[in-house]
């Protein structure tokens, strides 16, 4: 019986994504007061409070359309630059709608059930955001639902940036749902309380751009050559029930890549 | 398990334990609440066990064990093998923990539950790095509260179904 967990390292994952298919129903029996609670409210709503929320959406509709103008026009202008610098452009990457149908209910863990399989075209390690940032990244598929790290998690990790000044790192969970912690930040880098953190896009997994939290305290302990960088997830982890699955990445990375792709030339500059 | 009388009782009495195992609180409530959860499926298998030995036997509770795996997104093995454990002590002295008072089979339960978390923790800490805490001893102790009407609740439907 030992012998069964040794396999487990290896490859097991057929075997679970038919046992997780068959018992699809138990998930959704167990969300369902969740599902039928916010089918309730919705029915429930009284006129004045659908009226608000229709004016309030209204506003964000015309302020997410004036931005989306000039977006256009950026992306233009960005691609004439990328075209000029003699780097890939990046491509828009295909996103699919997926609810959130159950949670993983290990105390210690962070991780949760979406209602879109391997029938959906949602492929293991797919990240996942949802409307405010980064939320996780796929981490098993049956053939309706897929299991979700979230970026929380103590197993999780992903590379990022400083949206300010592009300082590189990379963002571990840390098992508490409240931050993130940036690894290995030398006290002299320059992040600061406040600081946007997006995905950096290295390494391939996920998809340059995506803000993924703030920078909530920078603590320097003499007595360490790193500094401990809090982060708070951007993401509403606790609440965010409709989530996009990015289903292709595009790996267009023109910074150098850390050695694990070799066949990418490795100077941004070098680029013809 | 043989198919005669009830095997549909012992199957959905077992299911509805999976069930209890992966309904959760609202996500706004503290996570530390999630320890406090009692182990279900065990406490179903070891009543089942004791009560009609001949009815599970390691096998079967090694395949609920690996439904559970899945769906507590544990490495695969790992609940079968904790599950067999309880299995086989039920299924060694049954004779004997039928004649007990509830709350000493309950007692027996929560060290055989404490002995599974730890095994379960140790092992969680080799494979995936969650790291020790005494929090695991929550669930066998919530265990031992509930194991009264688990008695109760499967005791009635044994009856009422003929189960045996």
């Amino acid at each position: 019986m030992l012998l069964v967990l040794e396999v487990t390292t290896r490859l097991l994952e057929p075997l679970r994504s038919g046992v997780a298919t068959v018992l699809t129903p138990l998930h959704f029996i167990a969300e369902l007061p969740y599902l039928a609670g916010g089918g309730l409210g919705e029915v429930m709503a009284t006129r004045e409070t659908l009226l608000a929320r229709t004016r309030e959406q209204e506003t964000r509709l015309l302020e997410l359309s004036h931005i989306a103008q000039q977006y256009h026009a950026l992306k233009t202008e960005n691609e004439r630059l990328r075209a000029l610098l003699g780097s890939r452009a990046r491509l828009p990457s295909a996103v699919l709608i997926a609810e959130l149908v159950g949670v993983v209910p290990a105390p210690g863990t962070h991780q949760v059930i979406l209602d879109k399989g391997v029938g959906d075209g949602v492929a293991s390690g797919a990240p996942v955001i949802d409307a405010y940032g980064l939320f996780g990244q796929i981490i098993e598929v049956s053939q309706f639902t897929s299991r979700l790290l979230l970026v929380t998690d103590a197993n999780h990790a992903v590379p990022v940036q400083i949206n300010r000044n592009g300082v590189r790192s990379i963002a571990g969970g840390t098992g508490d749902a409240a931050y993130l912690e940036l690894e290995n930040v030398p006290i002299t880098a320059d992040i600061t309380e406040g600081d946007l953190v997006e995905t950096s896009g290295l390494g391939g997994g996920f998809p340059p751009g995506y803000p993924v939290g703030r920078v909530d305290s920078v603590r320097i302990e003499p007595t360490s050559a790193f500094a401990r960088v809090r982060v708070r997830p951007m993401a509403h982890l606790d609440r965010s029930r409709h989530l996009l699955v990015i289903l292709d990445t595009p790996g267009s990375v023109d910074e150098p890549e850390p050695a694990a792709a070799p066949e990418t030339p490795a100077t941004p500059e070098g680029a013809q | 398990m043989n198919p005669t009388a009830g095997g549909w009782v012992i199957l959905l009495t077992i299911a509805a334990a999976m069930l209890l195992a992966v309904v959760h609180l609202p996500e706004t409530w503290p996570s530390w609440l999630g320890w406090l959860r009692p182990v279900w499926v065990a406490l179903v298998i070891f009543y089942w066990v004791m009560e009609l030995p001949h009815r599970i036997g390691l096998i079967a509770a090694w395949i609920v064990g690996l439904f559970v795996d899945v769906l507590q997104a544990d490495p695969v093995g790992l609940n079968g093998v904790l599950l067999a454990g309880i299995t086989y002590v039920g299924w060694r002295f049954y004779e004997r923990l039928r004649m007990y008072a509830i709350l000493q089979q309950g007692g027996v339960i929560f060290l055989l539950l404490v002995l599974t978390e730890g095994a379960r923790m140790l092992v969680l800490e080799i494979i995936e790095g969650r790291g020790f805490t005494w929090l695991v001893l929550m669930p066998a102790f919530t265990s031992l509260l509930v194991w009264p009407f688990v008695v109760i609740v499967l005791d009635g439907l044994r009856r009422r179904f003929r189960v045996v």
